[in-house]
Formats: C-alpha cells, structure tokens, sequence
C-alpha cells in the first residue's frame, strides 16, 4: 500500500515562542487511511496540520506528502497544492459569495490562471462543483450567501469546496469543533465516508475522544506537541485517553485545559 | 499619575504659547472689524436679489464641474486601484509598499490648488488641466483607501484558496474582492464627493467649471450674479451630499 503522509523526527517553533510547538514526531499513514489527531488545546494539531498542507516553513525534520517531500523553507509549488484538501476550523468562506461560488473556489487550482481569473469554469468545474454540494446535502443552497447560512451549514460548504478540489489527502482541522453532538456525527459521517467513496486519505483532528473513535481507523494522541500514542481505534483503551488530558500544573502561556 | 499631569499641563502650555505667538507676530487689527459691519451690510444688499438671468453660465459651469469631478473620479480609480495593490501588505512585500505608501503621502501633501496651476501651465486653460489635478490628487488617498480596503479583510479565505492552489491575482478576484468591494464602493463614492467641492474652486485658477464665474463676477462687483451662481453651487453640493448619504447606505 503506498504511503500518503511520512513524518519522520519533525520538529517546529513558532517564531518568539519559547516551547516548540511539535518536538520529535514521526508517523507514517497508508493511502486510504482515516485517521483521528487526537489531543487537547495547544497539542499541535492545527500546526502540525498546517503544515502538512505547507503553509508552515522553518521545521526541521523530514516530511513527505503523497511521495513528494515537502521543502522545510519554501510553500509546495502551486501545481501539487490541489492534491491536498483542507477543511479549515473556521471554515474560511468568503462570506459575501454564493455557495457555489465558493465550492467552485476549490477548483481554481485545478483551471489554468487565466480561466480562473475569468471566471469561466468548465463544464467539468460546474458538475464536480454540484456533485459535492448534493454529496454535502446542500444543493438547494448553491445560490444563498454564505453569510446567510448556519453554522452546521457552512461546514458542509467548508466540506464541499474541499471536495470540489478533488484531493487525494483530506486534512480537516477540527471540523466538528463548533458543532452540537449530532451535528458533529453527521459532518464527520459525511468527510469520513467522501473520503473512502473518493479513495483519498482522511487525517482530522479532534479533541473529542468518543468521535475520533467513531470515524477513524486509527488514532494518534498527541499532547505538548509530542505524539504520545498511534494505536489502531480498537486498541484505545481509556487510560491513554485519560492520560493524554491529565491536568498539569498551571503553565502560563500553554493553555492546557481539560475538555468537557 | 503624576507623569501624565505634567504632560497635559505641559500641552496645556503650548496651545496657549501657539495662540499668543500667532496673536502677536500678525498683524491683526480688531479696529477693523468694528467698521467692516457696514460694509459687509453694503455687500450682501448688492448681492440681493440674486440676478436669475445667469442661468445659462450656471448650466455650463455646473456641468463642466460635474464633468470634471466625475472624469477626475474615473481617472483616481483607473490609478488607484493598481497603486492600491501595490500599497497593500497583503499582497506585496515591504520593499515594495513602503516606498509606494511614501510616495502617496507625498501626493497627498500636495494641494490641489497647485497641481491645477501647475497643469494650467502644462495643458492650458480649461477643464483638462482640472481633470488631470483632480485625478492625480485624489489618488493619494483613494490608493490609500483601497489598500486599507484589501488589507482589512479576512485573511482566512485567502489562505483556503492559496491551500487549493490560486495564483496571487487569483486570490485577490474570489478572496479578497469579494470582501472588499462595499468599502471600495463607500470610498469611491465619498472620494467623488469630495473631488465636486474641491473643483468648484479649480475655476479660479483657470482649470475649467463653474467657479470662473464666481471669480468672474466677484471682480467685476456683479455681486447679485455672484449670489445667483454662489446659490447654485449651494444647491449642488447638498444635492451630491443627499445622493451619497443614500448610496452609502446601500453599501454598509
């Protein structure tokens, strides 16, 4: 099975922080995978997610996205951009657009620039542009404003321009996170299962153990920026879940806090 | 505590050091006043009643003022909005929007008044030269604007489509425009409002529109025509205000 995501001894600071935001990772996740980050606040999830999708430069360590290694210094060249998917936590819309307005955003790394700067997408564009918004459950939505919508609703539009990229890894940071209980089942139904459907590798992040449990195959916790265990979801057992949010001491700066 | 009272009383002191200097080095004498009352009577009784029959110099001059604020308004966008780019962090480096954002300022330095004089000199007399100092002087704030504008909104859409893929240009039509097109459409609009009142005087120095005929009027002391036009003039700025104050609030 080829591999989508190969970390090896990675480690990253943000710039004026004093305690690295991700020490000493390594992992590797097959394609076709769907894995749960699992972990609390400041564990390095959204960092470590982020950079994965190369929006984060200056880690030191060796990582490779779908059998590309990605450069410690610069972003991925544009042209491999679209293969990775990112489902952001504040769902990053433009708010003032349409829904298929932005699920079509999805697509302008897949046009050449001129078309996209035109604003001509393809007939192509449109179908895989509709065929996830109906897999979203919200076709009857495409010509509302996204400001107009709720927010499990603008999840699914986060989730459906996702989609429209046609990704081969699907990055989703804390997708649920802003959601009631059933609401956070279903959009997690959804992405899990647009990702096998679609043959592409699932890698969200959560800080609700009883979900990742649910929908991932596999989950990796992770606290204080280090991985602290990478089991199959059968093998996770309440100890390691109890441990991973064991309150410390109060550390000021670090925001550590148990989650209800 | 103690440091900020020193500060105001030391503030305090300079206003009152800057009021009495200017009172003592001009040359202002209240004496004066005390006559002008009767002659600014005389003044305004020679400007009554406004003469009516000036009405075709109000229509030319109005128009040519309309025409010179909105082909001066055109002329600030078609420069703005690529000077607004290159003024804005979101989409250039330092190197590049810090020299551009000083040679704004520069530009904004400028009066208007002297950019038309200057441009009489150039072009000649008329509305040309009018044109021309609106649209150069209004770029120094409107590229402003619109680089305050890209620079205001949201960065996490940006971020999701250069995630996906899009280009710079790209990102600045389906990310940032979107967003910032009402602030662009409030600042174009009050730019233009503010382009009509500051051409009425542009007709002083010879650069077209309706304040040739004030200026016309008042040397030759045809006051009451002076009154008809100065009305007129009145009339259409609180016109344009009216027209503004209801757009804006489309865009808000």
């Amino acid at each position: 099975m080829s591999t989508a995501i190969e970390i090896d001894d990675l480690s990253f600071a943000h710039s004026g922080a004093d305690l690295p935001a991700l020490e000493r990772v390594s992992f590797r996740i097959s394609a076709g995978e769907s894995v749960a980050l699992l972990g609390p606040s400041g564990a390095g999830k959204t960092t470590l997610l982020a950079l994965l999708d190369g929006r984060l430069q200056g880690w030191s360590g060796r990582v490779s996205v779908l059998g590309a290694p990605l450069d410690p210094d610069r972003p991925p060249p544009s042209a491999r951009r679209p293969d990775t998917g990112f489902v952001f936590q504040e769902f990053a819309l433009v708010e003032r657009s349409s829904v298929l307005r932005n699920v079509l955003n999805g697509r302008l790394g897949r046009m050449s620039p001129l078309r996209a700067l035109l604003g001509s997408p393809t007939k192509h564009d449109l179908e895989i542009a509709r065929t996830a918004l109906a897999d979203c459950g919200i076709a009857d939505l495409a010509e509302c404003r996204v400001d107009s919508l709720s927010g499990g609703q603008r999840q699914r539009v986060a989730i459906a321009r996702c989609l429209a990229q046609e990704p081969r890894l699907i990055l989703a940071d804390e997708p649920v996170s802003n959601l009631d209980p059933a609401r956070a089942c279903e959009i997690l139904a959804l992405l899990t299962g647009a990702a096998r459907t679609r043959g592409a590798t699932a890698l969200f992040s959560s800080h609700q153990p009883d979900l990742a449990r649910r929908f991932a195959q596999r989950i990796i916790g992770m606290r204080d920026g280090r991985i602290v265990f990478d089991v199959p979801t059968s093998e996770l057992n309440d100890d390691a879940t109890a441990e991973l949010y064991r309150e410390v001491g109060p550390i000021p700066g670090i925001g550590l806090r148990a989650v209800s | 505590m103690a440091f900020r009272g020193f500060g105001g009383i030391a503030t305090s002191g300079l206003i009152a050091a800057a009021i009495l200097w200017s009172f003592a080095t001009t040359d202002v004498e209240f004496s004066r006043l005390l006559s002008a009352g009767p002659r600014i009577a005389d003044f305004f009784g020679r400007m009554f009643p406004p003469d009516p029959t000036v009405m075709a110099e109000i229509k030319k001059g109005s128009a040519e003022t309309l025409r010179i604020a909105i082909l001066g308004t055109l002329g600030a966008v078609i420069l703005s909005v690529p000077l607004g780019i290159l003024a804005s962090e979101t989409m250039v480096s330092p190197a590049v929007f810090r020299p551009i954002r000083t040679l704004l300022a520069f530009i904004r330095a400028i009066p208007l008044i002297l950019v038309a004089m200057l441009m009489v000199g150039a072009v000649g007399l008329g509305p040309l030269p009018g044109i021309i100092a609106v649209a150069f002087h209004a770029t120094g704030m409107l590229a402003k604007f619109y680089a305050e504008a890209i620079d205001g909104v949201s960065r996490a859409p940006i971020a999701a489509l250069e995630s996906a893929g899009a280009g710079p240009l790209v990102r600045l039509r389906y990310a940032i425009w979107p967003q910032m097109a009402p602030v662009v459409a409030r600042d174009t609009i009050f730019r233009f409002e503010l382009n009509l009142r500051e051409s009425l005087i542009l007709g002083i120095v010879g650069a077209g529109g309706i304040g040739f005929y004030i200026q016309t009027y008042v040397r030759s002391f045809q006051y009451d025509k002076a009154a008809s036009v100065t009305i007129a003039v009145v009339v259409m700025v609180i016109a344009i205000e009216a027209i503004n104050v209801a757009l804006r609030r489309r865009f808000t």
